[in-house]
């Protein structure tokens, strides 16, 4: 797992190099946007709960996928669906602070689409509810820090696709 | 690792959301960051200086050894690797971690200069004497932040 700051200091490495001017300022930026990012990783985690609730509703609830042959018809699924959506959020969250993808690659990407496809999991409809998740948590932290957690929910539904 | 990969990883063990005093402790790490920013870029921009001084302080304490043996391909690799050193302990200050130090500086250091042939305990003065120029450079405050990164090197070196 990377931050911006572990990323930024593995690349100079390889290379041999201090931080050029660009990363320093790239340094900078993240260190002036964490107090943004302190706040949105404490307003999701206690609207986490609702925020998954809210998606679903938005976005799967109220079509075939829940009615019967539908891929979360019965509860099981139903709960294996949120279960998921839970895990997106939480590691979005976590790539946020971290200001950096891979830990989505590391600990939910990798292998996600082919286990999805041989459960039988529709990507479509898994991307349609990470994008009403992105929605509905732009609706609670706002416009700047939605936009930034939006990066990381882009991430996961690119990784799907 | 940073701070903020290291609270990640131990929130992600449990499945959790990083609790309030690790948010906080990442908050103390993103407000000083401007901070660790300067120190490093002090070192950065004086590292061949440090350099300089640090081997002309070691070559007087200890005259015996390969890089002033007069060969000059040992003088140039002793004070390349003085270079890489202050180099890792720009990125460690920046992380605010012994991490990128200890990964790529110190395990298996001492094993790679014994095979070189190279005495550690010279190693270790070279290291003592670029700590004490480096220092030198900086306020008090700024030193105090440096000179864990340079123990930890220096430690990591001990015979």
């Amino acid at each position: 797992m990377q931050d911006a700051i572990t990323a930024l200091i593995n690349s100079s490495d390889v290379q041999g190099r201090y931080l050029d001017n660009a990363s320093v300022q790239k340094l900078k930026s993240y260190f002036e946007s964490g107090e943004m990012r302190a706040r949105t990783a404490i307003a999701i985690s206690a609207n986490a709960t609702s925020l998954v609730t809210r998606a679903v509703a938005q976005s799967l609830m109220y079509t075939d996928i829940t009615a019967p042959g539908g891929n979360m018809y019965t509860c099981r699924r139903y709960a294996a669906c949120i279960r998921d959506l839970d895990y997106f959020l939480r590691y979005a969250t976590y790539a946020m602070l971290a200001g950096d993808p891979s830990i989505l690659d590391e600990r939910i990407l990798n292998g996600l689409r082919e286990t999805y496809n041989s459960l039988g999991v529709p990507i479509g409809a898994t991307i349609r509810a990470v994008q009403a998740m992105k929605d509905v948590t732009t609706d609670l932290v706002g416009a700047e820090a939605g936009k930034e957690m939006g990066v990381y929910f882009d991430y996961i539904a690119a990784g799907l696709s | 690792m940073s701070i903020i990969t290291r609270a990640i990883a131990s929130a992600d063990r449990e499945a959790r959301y990083l609790s309030s005093g690790e948010l906080q402790a990442i908050r103390d790490f993103y407000e000083a960051g401007p901070q660790r920013l300067r120190i490093a870029s002090i070192l950065s921009e004086n590292e061949p200086q440090i350099v300089q001084l640090g081997s002309q302080r070691f070559w007087q304490r200890c005259p015996y050894t390969p890089s002033n043996s007069g060969n000059p391909t040992f003088r140039a690799s002793c004070m390349r690797d003085q270079g890489w050193y202050v180099r890792l302990i720009v990125y460690s200050v920046i992380v605010g971690d012994i991490e990128p130090l200890q990964r790529i500086g110190v395990n298996g250091a001492k094993e790679m200069y014994t095979s070189l042939e190279i005495p550690l305990r010279n190693l270790v003065e070279a290291l003592r004497c670029l700590k004490e120029v480096a220092l030198e450079m900086m306020t008090v405050e700024d030193a105090s932040e440096v000179a864990p990164y340079f123990d930890y090197l220096i430690q990591g070196m001990m015979p």
